[in-house]
């Protein structure tokens, strides 16, 4: 393992984090349809691991440990309104205006696939529809610096100009990561920084970018569960994340429906 | 899943050597022993450390052999 603890997958493994992310974004998109207001967060927990197993892998976030005190008990991260990350499905109901965000996460044949998407219930307010938007846009004006030769705060200092500029704050408490034999490895992809400076990315690299933005300040708080992450000032957040491998073609998005 | 930023440990530790550069052994409260310099703050404030203070030292996660001297004790 290099010097930085950087982990770089050879050829084999990035097809198989390819199948990973396949999965990840098959089990997203059928979450994504059961989201209906009324529907319980549960079922679309079973939904996805029942997807997930279905195509021969396992959710990587059940049982998960993160120097936390409680393994994290679901498939699916769900994250109503001023949750920002790692709610815990259960018996809430999804209402009308609400925007619900979902975090999956699945090993196929050892290697690891991460992705998350914000979603509106229903009708929602065209405030939560433009935070929307800028969160999905801003993870892709991150993945846009991905290659061979750039550095990890190009990624950040990408994510964060267009954030700021939409007038959004980006959470400074929670990074994107490393992955590929694990879920969390290293670097830490921040959602904010310098251009120029970081790790540097190499090819064999694999990244889940997961920029969190919030309507208000930047400041988060956990909760009593152990998990949920709230906004501080309970103002909306969204979060949307990728993972991307980075091969002699450039970076791939993995957790995209059919590859690139 | 998001991961949480990891931030530099703070730990308390006693001074054992003074190296040129204003950089010194600290020995730490677990018994480990580790390269620490002095921080900007302290030099600016003209606050001298020796040998045999008790200092707080912060620690990178990145390395935890090497740290900075950022508070000395009475």
């Amino acid at each position: 393992m290099p010097r930085d603890g950087i982990t770089i997958k050879s050829p084999g493994e990035i097809k198989l984090m390819r199948e990973a992310g396949q999965i990840v974004a098959k089990a997203k998109a059928a979450v994504e349809n059961a989201v209906q207001p009324g529907t319980e967060t549960r079922e679309l927990d079973e939904l996805a691991e029942r997807e997930i197993r279905g195509l021969g892998a396992i959710p990587s976030f059940k049982g998960y440990r993160a120097m936390a005190a409680v393994p994290f008990p679901a498939t699916i991260c769900t994250s109503i309104n001023e949750e920002l990350v790692h709610g815990i499905p259960g018996n809430r109901k999804l209402k009308d205006g609400d925007i619900i965000s979902i975090d999956v996460g699945a090993i196929y044949e050892g290697l690891h696939g991460d992705s998350a998407f914000t979603l509106g219930v229903g009708d929602i307010d065209p405030e939560a529809e433009r935070l929307i938007a800028a969160t999905r846009e801003s993870l892709n004006r991150g993945i846009s610096k991905v290659r061979a030769g750039a550095r990890i705060g190009d990624i950040s200092a990408a994510v964060q100009t267009f954030a700021e500029k939409q007038g959004y704050a980006v959470v400074t408490q929670y990074v994107g990561h490393g992955i590929g034999f694990e879920m969390h490895e290293e670097p830490q992809v921040p959602n904010y920084g310098e251009a120029g400076r970081g790790p540097l990315i190499r090819k064999g690299m694999a990244l889940a970018i997961e920029p969190m933005l919030n309507v208000g300040t930047k400041d988060t708080k956990q909760m009593d569960d152990g998990w949920t992450v709230v906004t501080a000032d309970g103002s909306l957040c969204a979060h949307f994340e990728h993972t991307i491998v980075i091969t002699e073609r450039g970076a791939e998005v993995t957790t995209r429906l059919n590859g690139d | 899943m998001a991961r949480k930023q990891k931030e530099a440990i703070e730990v308390e530790g006693k001074v054992t050597e003074s190296l040129p550069n204003a950089s010194f052994r600290v020995e730490l409260a677990n018994s480990h022993e580790v390269l620490a310099y002095v921080s900007g703050k302290l030099k600016l404030n003209f606050i001298r450390v020796l040998p045999g203070d008790r200092v707080l030292v912060e620690l990178s996660p990145y390395d935890l052999t090497r740290g900075r001297i950022t508070y000395r004790f009475r």
